[in-house]
């Protein structure tokens, strides 16, 4: 290996007003042209590491500082942020919030523009840029529209325009499924080809273990252990559950997504082997479409045969008491179909039948709660407490205890709901739900971002749910949890039943 | 069909001066309205079907109920709340309708260069571009935000007014506020606010089109004001 | 040594963080607007409505202001974008006054003493009275204007006995009370949430 272009020396830092994520007393270098992984527990300094190197700190999150970051030769503290933009380029987690523009275009070039080169060069970068990593048809459109997916391509292709010699990525793959994480990968491995040097802070390890040179694994601020890349792809999943951390082979009978071939052989179609008594759940002429918008006072109304159907599920029997996962590609009706379960879309007319009961209407949203992907959507008051309280029909505190208690947050009880991790928000979420009476629990991606052990927690939480007489349904597309904790799995793909088969 | 950011501010100009003048006369009515059929007529060519029409169909309605209501005689709550009404729409329709076709169309990149060839500071140049990303962020959140309100039934925060904007504005505020964090943070790592000039690939050039709709709406604004205080 | 913290310059992330809020308080300012077309008199009760719903962003936006101009540019801002939406430039007078004046109030304390933010904060409210400046300032042309047009005497009555050179003076009043009182309401709103959760 060459020489190092990075260099942390003793560096410690703690946030200001935060115990999470620091770091003691860490020096790591990182070889020109090396991949390196970042793992370990979330708030275990994965993310600061790649602040560190970026300049975020100490230019734009404040704390206590010690020690000497140097990239490419550069001391971090003493140079100006966008004087690193032509070095260093970051990839964020989350796909919505990291674009600055409107359109695809602007935002492949805004890095470029901001540093002042040639227009001409610039387009000259974008169109090698984009015909790397084969984005033609993202181009010309609004990024609102963008799948979770392809907003990460277009931030890949954001990042490659200002041609750093380092990239970083943090947590790249938490909103994406099975097909876009691959093409992540490929993205990562034509950065390394093109010897760039690679720093990635991830949990999901399936699709990085074949490229990375070396891992580094975070314990509470500390850097635990350092493994080769090679090394750490050969561990077997006893020694990867040892380390908590999420397995590096994703299980195969459950392949995530459909990828396409739903159409199975026979003993998989298992829809119509459910007792259709009522033992189950039924839901009836559930056809909702985004193409068609309402004309001034023209109701939509759609058919079964409409080909622009975004959900068109004419019948579909859910086994009650069970956990069933949701699989299905990024934009293949999932959420779509969350959505018009609970009632949230009006104009989906689907009629649920269920406890001797059929729920038309608004009346779904009685029987169904959805836990959101984005849970601080979902939480309006000032305390943990007066958030279940409010989903009560009647106020009662024994009962609210009570549920808390059950789901480990009874200390938290008097705190701000925003002012917990993401974990515990999503316990006060459903604790709002349980509250509610909901028999029906929706669950969107609930374990996006999370690592090894907090997933397992949710999967525990969900199987007990379910054990309580609930109906649990989880959009996901992590396979771990479909393994941990789902007894059915339920596969949608363009908006039609691909299967329900037993785990 | 691209047109100049530039001729799109001038657009927007005019039609704010012009509303500002009331048409007293069928003749300037035409004019009023003429003048709002262009950018009608621009959705359209952008293939906007559905805002065109829509406002088309808005903006047609009022003019209707106008005319058709308005007079010396007409009194009573239920007249005078409809003419309010229609007479607000015809009033400031234009105006957004302009300005809905300038967001919709004008990207960020060749908004911040044509703010710069227009001698405006970059950190305007940068809030302005902020407030146009951030109106359709706003749509998105909020809609999530009036989903969790109604699973959870408060979405009229139990006939308590002050809950309503709570409940509200708090998820809100707190999405904006993270949103922003992490927008500034990935903006600033690739190289904004930076002390070089920033270029642009956008290549601002008045064309024939651009000249021909800035000389139409001179015209309609000389022509207004000329019939309206002159004749 | 500068960076995006410290130095009293204004960087690319207060910008940022000018853009957001502002956007925030156009969409309430749209929202109660909305209410307005219903009748005139509502149209004169923004001056209520718009300072005490829009304290909660403000607020929040004041604890996260510490360099001069912020707010400055948040009222250029909305200067424009109510040019753009057919307010006319009438206003933008009174609305960028209003700003640099409420800029410098807090700045005396030095963004941190509640008092100087409150009484910042009415004075920006002055703004919404921007929204009267074109029934206002072309009153009488506007009035025969409206009559010669066909709207009917009682329906321009209403909407100038709401709003005329004389109750201006009120209404500008009324939008400094009220911002004060939002002020207190909003810092109650930042603390029992934003304080609480440990963001600000």
């Amino acid at each position: 290996m060459s020489e190092n272009i990075i260099g942390i020396e003793h560096v410690s830092f703690k946030y200001k007003g935060s115990e999470m994520g620091l770091l003691n007393d860490i020096s790591l270098n990182i070889a020109s042209g090396e991949t390196l992984l970042l793992t370990g527990a979330s708030g275990s300094g994965k993310t600061t590491i790649i602040r560190l190197i970026n300049g975020l700190i100490p230019h734009y999150y404040q704390g206590d500082l010690a020690g000497n970051v140097t990239v490419a030769g550069r001391d971090v503290a003493k140079t100006e942020l966008y004087e690193l933009a032509g070095v260093v380029g970051t990839v964020f987690q989350n796909p919505r919030s990291q674009f600055f523009s409107i359109d695809t275009d602007g935002e492949i070039v805004f890095g470029p523009e901001n540093i002042g080169l040639d227009p001409k060069a610039i387009l000259e970068r974008k169109k090698s840029i984009v015909d790397q990593m084969h984005i033609e048809k993202l181009l010309g459109r609004s990024l609102f529209e963008l799948s979770g997916g392809e907003k990460q391509s277009i931030a890949c292709a954001s990042v490659s325009a200002l041609l750093p010699e380092i990239i970083l990525l943090d947590e790249p793959s938490s909103n994406l499924d099975q097909g876009a994480i691959a093409k992540l990968r490929d993205q990562i491995a034509l950065w390394k080809s093109q010897g760039k040097t690679i720093v990635i802070s991830e949990h999901r390890l399936w699709y990085l273990k074949e490229l990375v040179d070396r891992v580094i694994y975070m314990d509470s601020g500390n850097i635990a252990h350092e493994w080769s890349g090679s090394g750490f792809a050969s561990f077997d999943s006893e020694k990867i559950n040892e380390l908590k951390l999420r397995p590096l082979v994703v299980p195969d009978i459950l392949s995530p997504s459909c990828n396409g071939d739903c159409e199975c052989d026979g003993d998989c179609d298992k829809v119509t082997d459910l007792p259709e008594n009522e033992e189950g759940i039924v839901l009836k002429d559930f056809y909702f479409s985004y193409h068609l918008n309402p004309y001034l006072f023209w109701k939509k109304s759609f058919k079964e045969d409409d080909p622009n159907l975004s959900l068109c599920i004419p019948r579909l029997v859910l086994p009650k008491g069970a956990v069933i996962g949701v699989i299905g590609k990024n934009g293949t009706g999932k959420s779509t179909f969350l959505k018009c379960v609970c009632g949230l879309e009006k104009e989906c007319k689907g009629v649920i039948k269920a406890y001797g009961k059929e729920y038309k209407g608004k009346q779904r949203l009685k029987l169904s709660y959805m836990v959101m992907q984005d849970v601080n959507h979902q939480l309006f008051t000032d305390s943990v407490e007066s958030e279940v309280l409010l989903s009560m029909n009647e106020e009662d505190k024994e009962r609210c205890d009570e549920i808390l208690d059950s789901l480990g947050i009874l200390e938290f009880k008097d705190k701000h709901p925003m002012a917990l991790s993401g974990g515990q928000k999503q316990r006060v979420a459903i604790a709002s739900a349980i509250a509610a009476d909901a028999k029906l629990m929706l669950f969107d991606e609930p374990t996006s971002g999370l690592d090894f052990s907090h997933m397992e927690k949710v999967g525990e939480l969900l199987k007990r749910l379910a054990d309580s007489g609930n109906t649990v349904l989880v959009a996901t597309h992590d396979p771990e949890l479909i393994e941990m904790c789902c007894d059915y799995v339920l596969c949608i793909e363009h908006g039609k039943l691909g299967y329900l088969k037993k785990v | 069909m691209k047109l100049d950011p530039r001729t799109k501010f001038y657009m927007i100009l005019i039609v704010s001066a012009v509303v500002m003048l009331s048409a007293t006369t069928p003749f300037l009515w035409g004019l009023k309205i003429a003048m709002t059929l262009i950018p009608i007529i621009l959705l359209i060519i952008e293939k906007k079907y559905t805002s065109a029409f829509g406002f088309a169909f808005l903006y047609i309605a009022a003019l209707v109920l106008t005319f058709a209501f308005l007079s010396e005689e007409s009194t009573g709550l239920f007249k005078s709340l409809l003419i309010g009404y229609s007479g607000i729409v015809v009033q400031f329709l234009p105006c957004f309708i302009t300005a809905w076709y300038v967001i919709r169309t004008t990207k960020i990149d060749e908004f911040m260069s044509a703010m710069q060839k227009m001698k405006v500071p970059d950190g305007i140049a940068i809030s302005l571009a902020v407030v146009m990303r951030f109106f359709p962020t706003i749509k998105e959140e909020y809609a999530s935000i009036s989903d969790a309100m109604k699973m959870r039934g408060i979405a009229l925060g139990g006939g308590n007014a002050a809950k309503m904007i709570e409940y509200r504005m708090i998820p809100l505020l707190f999405s904006c506020v993270n949103i922003g964090d992490e927008l500034s943070a990935a903006a600033i790592t690739r190289g904004l606010g930076g002390k070089v000039k920033r270029t642009s690939v956008a290549e601002l050039r008045l064309r024939l089109v651009d000249w021909l709709l800035i000389t139409a709406f001179t015209a309609v604004a000389v022509i207004f004001v000329v019939y309206k205080y002159f004749l | 040594m500068s960076s995006e913290t410290g130095s009293n310059k204004l960087k690319a992330k207060d910008f940022i963080t000018v853009g957001i809020f502002t956007a925030i308080i156009l969409v309430v300012e749209f929202a109660c607007g909305m209410l307005g077309y219903i009748h005139p008199f509502i149209v004169a009760s923004y001056v209520i409505m718009i300072p005490l719903v829009g304290a909660i962003p403000m607020m929040l936006f004041y604890t996260k202001v510490q360099k001069f101009g912020m707010i400055t540019i948040m009222s250029i801002l909305i200067a424009i974008m109510m040019f753009v939406l057919g307010m006319g430039f009438l206003g933008a007078p009174l609305i960028i006054i209003a700003g640099v004046i409420a800029d410098l109030i807090a700045k005396s304390g030095k963004y941190k003493s509640f008092k100087k933010t409150m009484l910042s904060y009415g004075v920006f409210c002055l703004w919404i009275c921007a929204n009267y400046f074109p029934v206002i300032v072309t009153a009488e042309s506007y009035r025969q204007d409206l009559i010669d047009e066909g709207y009917s005497a009682e329906y321009c009555n209403n909407l100038f006995l709401a709003i005329n050179y004389k109750t201006i003076g009120i209404l500008l009043i009324l939008c400094f009370v009220f911002g004060c009182l939002g002020a207190l309401i909003g810092k109650a709103v930042v603390k029992k949430h934003f304080e609480k959760a440990g963001i600000v």
